[in-house]
């Protein structure tokens, strides 16, 4: 056995055992309030097992191992269901970017520790109601104040920031440079005065994104991360940690296997609906396409194992993977027919196709838009032009509302 | 097998693109559009004299003793390049069903000749749309063969023929010299494709697997040429994505470059996204050779490269506008052989249900 797969065997004896207690039967009926306390408690666990940090320097409480190691436990992890959404973009880009960026290393020792225990957690503050796709049209403004800075304004589609201790934010610095120069970026208390979070309900039921508003918030130039007006660079660098990550060829939605066994248990014109061409085509079709996006995975896993850099077409897994499996849960939803309109808003998205169905649209916006990831693979990939873009090299403030 | 290409064989992709890339002409193509019943000469003298012919065949006889790994990748160089002639697929069938078929007199025959060029093969096993008939009408009975294949590939140049056929009700696979048969060229819309009705009367040939392991040869036999295929077909999508990139970041319209408006950006993004699932997929297919997994990995590639080839071919003319469909531009070469590809070896049709059936462990 090789160093990972001894590895792999000894995250998934870890894993197994954690299953009773924090796995997908354990959560559910859950309140959100229930898992993130349940979810706590496996961070903890998770750490003292020393499964936390795994590709993280000793130094700061990680486990100096390779980044095929995290993405190795990562992929186990998410087969079993564990309640670790909560932290997935904390410790995915916050937490980095302050050890990168943040010199006061004891602050940092102490943070990673708790956001690592999952007793702190961080969320990420860039999009805003001006710009979601177009993060450099932002328009939250940081003045300076005495010797820091004052910041108004609004963000939005913050995940979990109700329970979040603190968050990194990209802030316009100066509306005289063109749009992408005046940026600034840092980390904020979200218990600081000033500081307002309010959940938004999404079309599926649950609030794990909100706006967060910002009144006078009193920062401190030591909370500044990066050179004043160099946010955007720290932004990209924020989006760039985690390129490979453990991903999902069922778009992290039901696995096909759900779907052909659905096939063979309904009667469809009076045989199993997997004798239907239409359904045999279907998974047909999602089948080679899963197989193909796990092949790039596989591959891209032996090159980083190799000591290469994987090709770019890893990028097509989000943008492939989640659109098929809206499609699909659409279908599995018509083979049900009226014994599928019964609907359980509690049901997990990897397990149920209505509720896969039903927030399958936040999957193909948030972290880059279907619309996004075609223009970043025609542009960075292909060598195709930017879209026109009226905007550029303009100042700031004299870009026509 | 590893899913890593080693560097003998990123040589050997290398390799085979630029020397095809030099000897390719689009004019020698288009004229044998109107021919029927010949082929690419020079090249399948490049194939001949690069020993593509002898990659997969064992040292012993003859060969290179490499595999589907490497006759993939030179298959990706000839799709790209549109190859005028089908044997390095029919060949590669006919050498997998010799072996298949452990019958040392026949290997020693045939596989030394097919290796060196000598000799040429085709695989004549589909009647209509059924790939892979269960009652084939072709029937073997005392040592010869009755009855009509109709459109085989490479039928007008082959000198032997892998048949599918009848045996007392039962299926076989036989081997069968040409020169007896009655051979009767199609008009196509890709001629250098060679198709010919290969008419059988009294022919003699030879068993190389007879009832159930005639089936499971015949099967793996078909999906090994599969694999080719698709490796053809992604070679081919993939040139068809730089083609319609290159066109995109030169023509302008309405004042910029017409890569510049999303309809056309996003359209060259969604066809790099199916070259890579397809290529992700031929590469797994290839490096899965001889495992349980092949026939499923085998699907997935060809159900995979047959939508990447087909969408990609009406894209890329689209994106070009009028002069994409003129016969001098020549993108009609795809048009075509994605077509005369996608039905080779096996429709969509076919491949979506073989996948079914072996997910599903239902028998065929």
């Amino acid at each position: 056995m090789s160093g990972l797969e001894t590895y792999r065997a000894a995250a998934c004896a870890f894993l197994d055992a954690m299953v009773p207690k924090y796995g997908r039967e354990a959560r559910t009926g859950n309140s959100v309030e229930q898992d993130l306390a349940l979810g706590r408690a496996y961070m903890a666990a998770k750490y003292d097992a020393g499964f936390a940090g795994i590709n993280w320097p000793v130094e700061v409480g990680g486990q100096g191992l390779t980044h095929l190691h995290k993405i190795t436990f990562d992929a186990e992890e998410m087969q079993r269901g564990m309640p670790v959404q909560f932290f997935g973009i904390s410790l995915g880009m916050p937490v980095p970017i302050l050890m990168h960026y943040c010199e006061d290393k004891a602050f940092v020792k102490e943070r990673v520790t708790k956001a690592l225990r999952g007793e702190e957690i961080w969320c990420q503050m860039f999009s805003e109601p001006s710009g979601g796709s177009d993060l450099a049209a932002l328009r939250t403004r940081v003045e300076p104040d005495g010797n820091g800075w004052k910041m108004n304004g609004q963000k939005i589609w913050t995940s979990w920031a109700q329970y979040c201790d603190y968050g990194v934010i990209v802030t316009r610095s100066d509306p005289t440079a063109e749009k992408h120069k005046g940026l600034t970026y840092f980390w904020i208390d979200m218990r600081a005065k000033g500081v307002e979070v309010r959940p938004i309900k999404l079309a599926g039921g649950d609030s794990h994104v909100n706006e967060v508003f910002f009144d006078d918030v009193r920062i401190e130039d030591s909370q500044r991360l990066g050179a004043v007006g160099g946010g955007f660079g720290v932004s990209l660098h924020t989006l760039m940690i985690e390129r490979y990550i453990a991903t999902d060829s069922g778009g992290f939605g039901p696995h096909l296997d759900e779907f052909v066994k659905l096939a063979g248990e309904v009667d469809l014109n009076g045989a199993p609906a997997l004798r239907d061409g239409r359904v045999r085509s279907a998974i047909a079709r999602n089948h080679a396409m899963r197989a193909g996006l796990d092949s790039i995975t596989k591959r891209a896993f032996l090159m980083m194992q190799a000591g290469m850099q994987p090709g770019p077409e890893g990028s097509l897994q989000k943008l492939v993977a989640v659109r098929s499996r809206q499609r699909l849960s659409e279908l599995a939803m018509d083979l049900k027919g009226n014994a599928g309109l019964a609907f359980d808003p509690h049901a997990f998205v990897k397990t149920d196709w209505g509720t896969s169905w039903l927030n399958a649209p936040t999957g193909r916006i948030a972290g880059g838009s279907d619309e996004v990831l075609l223009n970043t693979i025609a542009e960075k990939i292909l060598g195709l032009p930017q879209d026109h873009r009226p905007d550029k090299g303009i100042p700031f403030n004299q870009i026509p509302a | 097998m590893s899913m890593l290409y080693d560097e003998g064989q990123q040589a050997i992709a290398t390799e085979s693109r630029r020397v095809l890339d030099a000897r390719t002409s689009k004019d020698r193509l288009l004229k044998l559009l109107e021919q029927v019943g010949e082929l690419d000469q020079p090249f399948w003298d490049t194939a001949v004299e690069q020993g593509w012919t002898a990659l997969a065949i064992p040292e012993e006889h003859g060969g290179l003793g490499l595999g589907l790994v490497e006759l993939g990748l030179v298959a990706q160089a000839a799709g790209a390049a549109t190859a005028g002639a089908p044997f390095l697929t029919s060949g590669y069938g006919a050498v997998s069903a010799l072996l298949g078929s452990r019958n040392a007199e026949l290997q020693a025959r045939w596989l030394p000749r097919l290796a060196s060029g000598e000799a040429l093969a085709c695989v004549a096993l589909a009647e209509g749309n059924a790939a892979l008939p269960p009652s084939p009408s072709v029937i073997f009975a005392g040592g010869t063969l009755m009855g009509t294949k109709p459109a085989v590939t490479g039928g007008i140049k082959a000198d032997i023929a892998v048949v599918w056929a009848s045996s007392g009700g039962k299926p076989a696979l036989v081997l069968a010299e040409l020169a007896p048969a009655e051979r009767r060229a199609l008009n196509s819309y890709d001629n250098s494709r060679l198709y010919a009705d290969l008419t059988f009367a009294g022919t003699p040939a030879t068993v190389l697997a007879e009832g159930d392991a005639a089936l499971a040869l015949a099967r793996d036999v078909l999906a090994r040429m599969a694999v080719v295929a698709a490796h053809e077909q992604v070679g081919g999508a993939e040139a068809l994505l730089h083609i319609a990139r290159d066109y995109a970041v030169t023509r302008k319209a309405f004042g910029q470059l017409i890569g510049a408006f999303q309809s056309i950006k996003h359209r060259i993004a969604e066809m790099y996204g199916l070259v890579e699932v397809a290529r992700a997929n031929c590469i797994h297919a290839a490096a899965s050779e001889g495992t349980a997994e092949f026939l499923i990995a085998a699907a997935d590639a060809r159900i995979s490269a047959t939508e990447a080839y087909d969408t990609n071919s009406r894209d890329c003319v689209q994106i070009h506008g009028g002069i994409g469909v003129t016969w001098e531009l020549g993108l009609h070469l795809h048009m075509r052989r994605a077509r005369s590809l996608a039905v080779e070896q096996g429709s969509l049709l076919f491949w979506e249900d073989l996948l079914v059936n072996q997910l599903t462990g239902e028998a065929a």
